[in-house]
């Protein structure tokens, strides 16, 4: 069969670099979905994203669909006219084109339609406008008179098939063979055959059409101006650079020797936020007075103009730094408290100075259980949001609390202090760092718990996309936080502070939640994001977290939790637990019928004298002596020797059921022996809730 | 090619003179952008076709430096441009305008940077980009999508060059007191310092320091008042006016430090409702 390639460009004026690999990737989807559809298989699909174009390469599709035959069946030879008519009618036959089917129902009519292949030029033509229709941007806008939307204004639509324009037009706009290049180096219209034609085309006209092809250019470009200096590693930096240029020219600039005093943070975050610059680290990791700038030309200068046009801007940038440093020192930390009082955290739940209040007493109280120095930890809650008020987080927001830490470090704060100062925002990202001193991490929780409850006892919650406040985020932190062993605690007790710390009664909020619902919500709300934890990044089978967290409740430490899902999964990697699992669920079986039949619950005590054979004495002597042993070790977090332990129960319990007939004729007997076999499920339950195993 | 300040002004008046704009002067009253402007904000409302062009001195009481800062102006000067409705080659009719005053794109690697412009107190909100020249702001460009709370239909396209910065940029300077105002070897050059520092030294002055307060909440008070009466009586464009001088003393109260954080949001408020009127207002008698 002879195939042919499609090629289908959508120029548009600049899109924005965030929303351009997305756009990639959703394009790719709706064609694959679309061709499907319509019946056309290809052989490879590949798209493409610049900031003017995003770009659809389809090869290996025919040139026509396959002849499509149906048969239809209609209804009795004998059926009222209209029905027949009707069918006549919706089928486009006559009556003489119709066959008869005999069937053991009877006869009936019904008519072999033959659809011809359609070309594929045509399907193709009614594709690209769908295609254009159903792309859904994160943002979109409409333009000049027209109703249609798109990112930015479309500017043109280049669709080829089999080396021919596929005709078709959508926004005032005629799709052709044509399309532009870079649009200053060489801004003339070129015609375009296919898409190797095209992608060479493009180069020449210097677009380099690849993402990755570009961010190789642009990370190696860098590296290479930086000479003997080092780009600083940021993945996300050079994705964003990436996404606005066609034609990558790194360049190097230098910064003024006199900002090099001023913290790294204070000169990269302008370099690398505002202005998309690459800080550069000399051979002993220090920031060096140089950065790497990725042009977008290649400048009949040689770039010497954007180079000091840019050193410019930096100097200006980096002069108001210099500025707000020396005016943010000329008073102590503290006193930027004051204007926190005047500052919203939420309209219902105070200013951000009682936040901070209400963090001092939470995050006091946590250390004194957790064995910290409730003094340092206080002091540091005191100051842990007084940056905010600081001209320079004002100015450059990414660099609230490093400007806490740094400020602290020379008014001669206690060195944990502003440690912490910086460290109460960790985990920055999910799977970022948390943490690793006391008062940091106890500050970071207690942050969170603050927010999380004041929030959930208001009745905001995260729903759908809708999470304003990033209650999320604010969530997943606290399950990391409280997955450092250097601070563990029962994460209900922690909430129910968290909410005795506020003021309810000063805030008179109409629909305030009690603290039981507050919790209630809030520890259902945890244990989902904590769940997916488990599974997605610690990589433990559902089904062993579900039992696991079944019995939650009891004993409400994340740490603890997720090392016993970890002794359950060793212990299920294993024969016995298999086994054990096996016995269980026989055990359980029996329980279950037995109790719905007698409609009554088999939890109570094991009467020895009634025992008949060693297998039952000896079953109910190990769990005599497990159980306490089992619940010793579980109060200890020490889950690995409490799996052992239930490891050892498998050949007594494997003995006990080849020996013993549970449901005995003695009527005496019977019961105890079931309520030896509840003393066996509850002993397991002191790990886990088995039942939730699959086996 | 001459790039002093009044120079490369008159350069963009005859540029968008050529592309069928009316060239206005500065609205008369104290605004914060060139958006202010009836002929932006009220003409980027309803369905006739309109063509603008002029420059606006813009007041950021927050902004002053007294005159000290290289960079931040209580009154900078904005060059505004809006085309109603948006023409599809307005990018390249804008890039020819820098041509137009000597900045060669390729020179200064002019780029579009995704930004997103909203005005809180206007209702209004657009999508567009800033535009770069070696890495310096130089343009707000933005597709209007709606003003006033109204959708604009048709999209008006509004371009905010900062004219200081631009031409910095062109003249290549630090300092933007040093920037030649006039022809540097004319007869009698002046620098934007010689025209402009002692403005900037006190209005700074005046906006941090010698305030009243009370005095300007008063007149706060009356210019909402104003506004709501006007808006009664059917005259859009004195309401409108009122409207900007309620958010230009909603400025200064601002700067001097003299709101907190919920007093804040409740000026805004205020404000914002005073400019929907006015739009509303627009809107009924079809003015646009």
């Amino acid at each position: 069969m002879l195939v042919a390639e499609w090629l289908f460009e959508i120029l548009s004026e600049e899109i924005p670099s965030r929303m351009q690999e997305a756009a990639q990737e959703q394009l790719k989807s709706l064609a694959e979905t679309e061709l499907q559809a319509e019946g056309l298989g290809f052989e490879t699909i590949r798209t493409f994203v610049t900031p003017r174009r995003l770009t659809l390469v389809v090869e290996g599709l025919p040139l026509k669909t396959p002849e499509r035959v149906e048969e239809k069946k209609g209804p009795r030879v004998g059926a009222p006219v209209q029905a027949i008519e009707g069918f006549l009618k919706t089928a486009g036959v006559s009556r003489e084109a119709c066959d008869i089917l005999d069937t053991p129902k009877g006869q009936f009519l019904s008519v072999t339609i033959k659809q011809s292949g359609q070309l594929t030029e045509s399907i193709l033509s009614k594709m690209a406008l769908s295609l254009l229709e159903k792309f859904r941007w994160p943002k979109s806008m409409r333009w000049g008179s027209s109703p249609i939307t798109w990112v930015r204004p479309l500017r043109g639509l280049l669709c080829v098939f089999n080396g021919k324009v596929v005709s078709f037009s959508y926004a005032g706009i005629e799709s052709s063979n044509t399309t532009q290049g870079h649009r200053f180096l060489a801004p003339t219209p070129f015609e375009v055959q296919n898409f190797k034609d095209y992608k060479k085309k493009l180069r020449d006209h210097f677009v380099i059409l690849d993402w990755q092809e570009r961010r190789q250019i642009v990370q190696a470009g860098v590296a290479k101006v930086a000479g003997e200096l080092t780009p600083l590693k940021d993945e996300s930096l050079l994705d964003e650079v990436t996404g606005l240029v066609e034609w990558p020219v790194p360049l190097k600039g230098k910064v003024d020797e006199h900002f090099m005093n001023l913290p790294l943070e204070v000169i990269t975050t302008p370099m690398r936020v505002h202005q998309r610059y690459f800080p550069l680290m000399d051979n002993q990791g220090k920031l060096a007075p140089y950065f790497g700038v990725v042009a977008n030309v290649e400048a009949p200068d040689q770039g010497k103009t954007i180079v000091i046009g840019n050193e410019r801007v930096l100097r200006a940038r980096l002069a108001d730094a210099q500025f707000f440093w020396e005016q943010d020192q000329k008073q102590p930390l503290e006193h930027f408290n004051v204007s926190l009082k005047t500052r919203l955290f939420h309209q219902h739940l105070g200013s951000v100075f009682a936040k901070v209040e209400r963090l001092v007493k939470l995050s006091t109280q946590m250390a004194e259980r957790g064995g910290a120095d409730p003094k340092i930890v206080g002091r540091a809650a005191l100051l842990s949001k007084a940056d905010l008020a600081s001209q320079m987080v004002n100015e450059f927001p990414e660099v609230q609390g490093i400007m806490g830490r740094y400020y602290a470090q020379n008014q001669k704060e206690n060195a944990e202090v502003a440690r912490a100062l910086e460290e109460q925002y960790w985990p920055k990202a999910s799977g970022g760092k948390t943490p690793d001193t006391l008062p940091s991490l106890i500050l970071a929780m207690a942050d969170r718990l603050d927010t999380l409850v004041g929030f959930f006892a208001i009745g905001i919650t995260p729903t759908g996309s809708k999470d304003p406040f990033a209650l999320r985020r604010a969530g997943l932190g606290l399950i990391a936080l409280a997955l450092n062993p250097r601070f563990t605690l029962s994460m209900l007790e922690a909430l129910g502070w968290a909410y005795e710390c506020y003021p309810w009664n000063e805030f008179a909020i109409p629909q305030l939640k009690n603290k039981e619902e507050t919790l209630a919500d809030l520890w259902k709300f945890l244990l989902e994001r904590f769940k997916f934890f488990l599974r997605d990044v610690q990589g433990s089978p559902y089904d062993h977290v579900d039992a696991v967290l079944s019995v939650a409740n009891q004993n409400p430490n994340l740490f603890d939790l997720s090392l016993r899902v970890k002794a359950l999964d060793q212990l299920m990697d294993g024969e016995d637990g298999k086994n054990l699992l096996v016995a269980y669920k026989r055990a359980s079986n029996i329980l279950k019928i037995e109790e719905d039949k007698d409609k009554c619950i088999y939890e109570g005590q094991v009467k020895e004298e009634l025992f008949d054979l060693d297998e039952e004495s000896e079953l109910f002597k190990n769990l005599s002596q497990k159980l306490p042993e089992i619940e010793d070790f579980v109060k200890k977090g020490e889950f690995v020797k409490a799996v052992q332990d239930l490891a050892t129960l498998r050949s007594v319990i494997d003995r006990f059921f080849d020996k013993v007939v549970v449901n005995t004729e003695d009527k005496n007997k019977r019961v105890n022996r079931l309520h030896l076999l509840a003393y066996f499920r509850r002993t397991l339950h002191q790990v886990a809730d088995f039942s939730k195993i699959e086996g | 090619m001459k790039v002093d300040f009044q120079t490369v002004i008159l350069k963009l008046q005859e540029f968008w003179s050529q592309k069928g704009c009316v060239i206005l002067q500065p609205y008369d009253a104290e605004v914060g952008a060139g958006t202010f402007h009836p002929a932006t904000t009220l003409k980027a409302l309803g369905p006739k076709p309109w063509r603008a062009a002029y420059v606006q001195p813009s007041r950021r009481p927050g902004d002053g430096r007294y005159g000290e800062n290289p960079n931040r102006l209580y009154r900078h000067h904005q060059y505004q441009v809006l085309l109603k409705p948006s023409p599809g080659d307005i990018q390249d009719v804008y890039l020819d305008s820098l041509r137009y005053i000597g900045l060669d794109p390729i020179l200064h690697d002019v780029r579009f940077v995704e930004d997103d412009w909203e005005s809180p107190t206007l209702g209004a909100a657009g999508l567009g980009w800033e535009v770069w020249a070696g890495g310096q702001e130089v343009t707000q460009f933005t597709y209007f999508q709606q003003v006033g709370g109204f959708p604009c239909e048709p999209v008006s396209v509004e371009l905010t060059y900062g004219l200081e910065r631009l031409i910095m940029t062109l003249q290549g300077i630090e300092n933007v007191y040093d920037l030649a105002w006039n022809d540097p070897v004319g007869p009698s050059p002046m620098t934007y310092g010689d025209v402009a520092q002692q403005m900037e030294r006190e209005f700074s002055a005046f906006s941090f320091e010698h305030l009243d307060a009370p005095i300007v909440f008063r007149h706060f008070e009356d210019a909402e008042s104003m506004c709501n009466q006007l808006i009664t009586n059917k005259l859009v464009l004195p309401a409108y006016e009122y409207c900007l001088k309620a958010s230009h003393l909603f400025n200064l109260l601002d700067a001097r430090g003299a709101l907190s954080v919920t007093e804040r949001a409740n000026y805004i408020g205020r404000v914002r409702a005073l400019a929907h009127a006015c739009c509303t207002l627009w809107m009924e008698n079809a003015c646009g």
